[in-house]
């Protein structure tokens, strides 16, 4: 019991047991406190059954302000820009999707633009929404649908697969032109880190135990 | 044998897809997150299975159609996803050509094979341990989104290569089939309900435990 006490973790909502199930297994065991920075584990399958972030609430809201930000930074700065024969020609996200869908290809150019940019700022703008007001013990309005759109989202945001598409496009053009990186590129990586920071920075069962305790 | 541990079906509650709240299914929606609440993912076999189907059918076409075309100076070339592989290959670029081999084409077809095992296991052809089979499944989730690097990669030389007369890249009908193999394999994976597998062995168990004299076949 003393143990118990000293462990820090987020409140729970009212009433007795919280039960929890593996999503694996369907195991059901009843949630306790793990400490800080451990995770709590299914007894039958060993998979994660939630994890005890060290400062989620601060981590993820900073770490996804900061991720809109760099969002910024990257549409406005040139990403990379490609010199031949006295021809310039510039990369950004938008151009990315928008030459697919102007050379015919709607339907891969919309994907291009759902992967890289619409995904992206769902989850940082609406991390930074739900995570923001749970800091001072508010729910903000509309908090439990825009919740549930993170979980949509996530598989979608695809913005570290861009960067790996980014490094093989360069080895493509390396002979063939001068290339150059902008103010974009290296803020694009940036956001790479900061997304997956904010993501990682706050467990699914915690965001939900707090936006219950909030409207309670 | 270890005690049987009990399972949120067993007692009617239902894992919240989408908070996680344990709540009775009786309930319908969840209390707290208003998702529809469902024991298992509804129809998970019939639509891993269809949307499997509607992968490995666009999978040919995704690798045999040019994915972008390049014209060089009247010079029109198409070039295949293996064929941008081989290019790399050839100019000694090999880490390049093996990340291009494993995203795009090892990737999607190991998944297809890997996601039609385990619906043979889920529907109890197959007997593998289902911890063996969690790796895959967990394995199939995490690396699927990989294999979109050559569409993005289609999009970045289109978006950049545009010098009129000179040098043009603009996109082939095959990048069409191959975005659609990744997001139809990525849907299969979601539908895909893993909880099925443990069920399989419950059954296996149980069929197992009440006879006195087993009779090993």
């Amino acid at each position: 019991m003393k143990r118990e006490a000293s462990i820090t973790t987020w409140p729970k909502p009212a009433g007795a047991p919280h039960p929890v199930a593996c999503h694996f297994c369907d195991t059901l065991h009843e949630a306790t406190a793990v400490p800080e920075g451990t995770a709590a584990r299914c007894k039958r399958c060993g998979v994660v059954l939630y994890q005890n972030r060290p400062a989620s609430l601060v981590r993820t809201t900073a770490f996804s302000l900061a991720a809109l930000i760099l969002m910024g930074i990257v549409n406005m700065f040139p990403f990379l820009t490609m010199e031949a024969n006295g021809i310039k020609t510039e990369l950004s996200l938008f151009r990315a999707a928008r030459e697919l869908i102007r050379e015919g290809s709607m339907t891969i150019g919309w994907c291009v633009a759902g992967f890289t940019i619409v995904a992206p700022l769902v989850m940082a703008g609406g991390m930074l929404y739900v995570c923001g007001p749970l800091l001072r013990g508010h729910a903000a309005p509309g908090a439990r649908h825009v919740a549930r759109w993170l979980g949509h989202a996530e598989p979608w945001n695809m913005i570290e697969v861009f960067l790996l598409g980014v490094l093989v496009s360069l080895m493509k053009l390396g002979k063939m032109a001068d290339l150059y990186f902008g103010v974009g590129f290296w803020a694009f990586a940036a956001l790479m880190v900061c997304m997956a920071a904010a993501v990682a920075g706050i467990d699914r069962n915690e965001l939900w135990d707090r936006l219950e305790v909030a409207a309670e | 044998m270890t005690p049987r541990l009990p399972r949120a079906i067993d007692q009617g509650l239902a894992n919240c897809h989408v908070c996680g709240k344990v709540t009775p299914v009786v309930a319908h929606r969840c209390p707290r997150c208003g998702a529809g609440l469902h024991l298992r993912k509804p129809a998970s076999l019939k639509r891993t299975v269809a949307l499997l189907l509607a992968a490995a059918a666009l999978y040919l076409p995704a690798n045999m159609l040019p994915v972008m075309t390049i014209s060089e100076i009247g010079n029109v070339m198409a070039s295949t996803i293996l064929q941008g592989m081989v290019e790399f290959w050839r100019r000694e670029a090999y880490p390049i050509a093996i990340v291009i081999f494993v995203a795009s084409i090892m990737i999607p077809i190991v998944k297809i094979v890997a996601l039609v095992w385990l619906c043979a296991a889920a529907s109890g052809k197959v007997h593998p341990s289902p911890r063996i089979l969690g790796r895959i499944y967990w394995f199939t989730e995490l690396l699927g989104r990989w294999s979109m690097v050559d569409i993005f990669v289609v999009s970045i030389l289109v978006a950049l290569v545009q010098f009129g007369a000179y040098m043009t890249v603009a996109p082939g009908p095959g990048a069409l089939a191959f975005a659609g193999v990744v997001v139809l394999t990525m849907f299969a994976a979601m539908s895909f309900d893993p909880r099925l597998l443990w069920d399989r062995l419950e059954i296996l168990e149980a069929s197992k435990t009440p006879q006195p004299t087993p009779n090993r076949e």
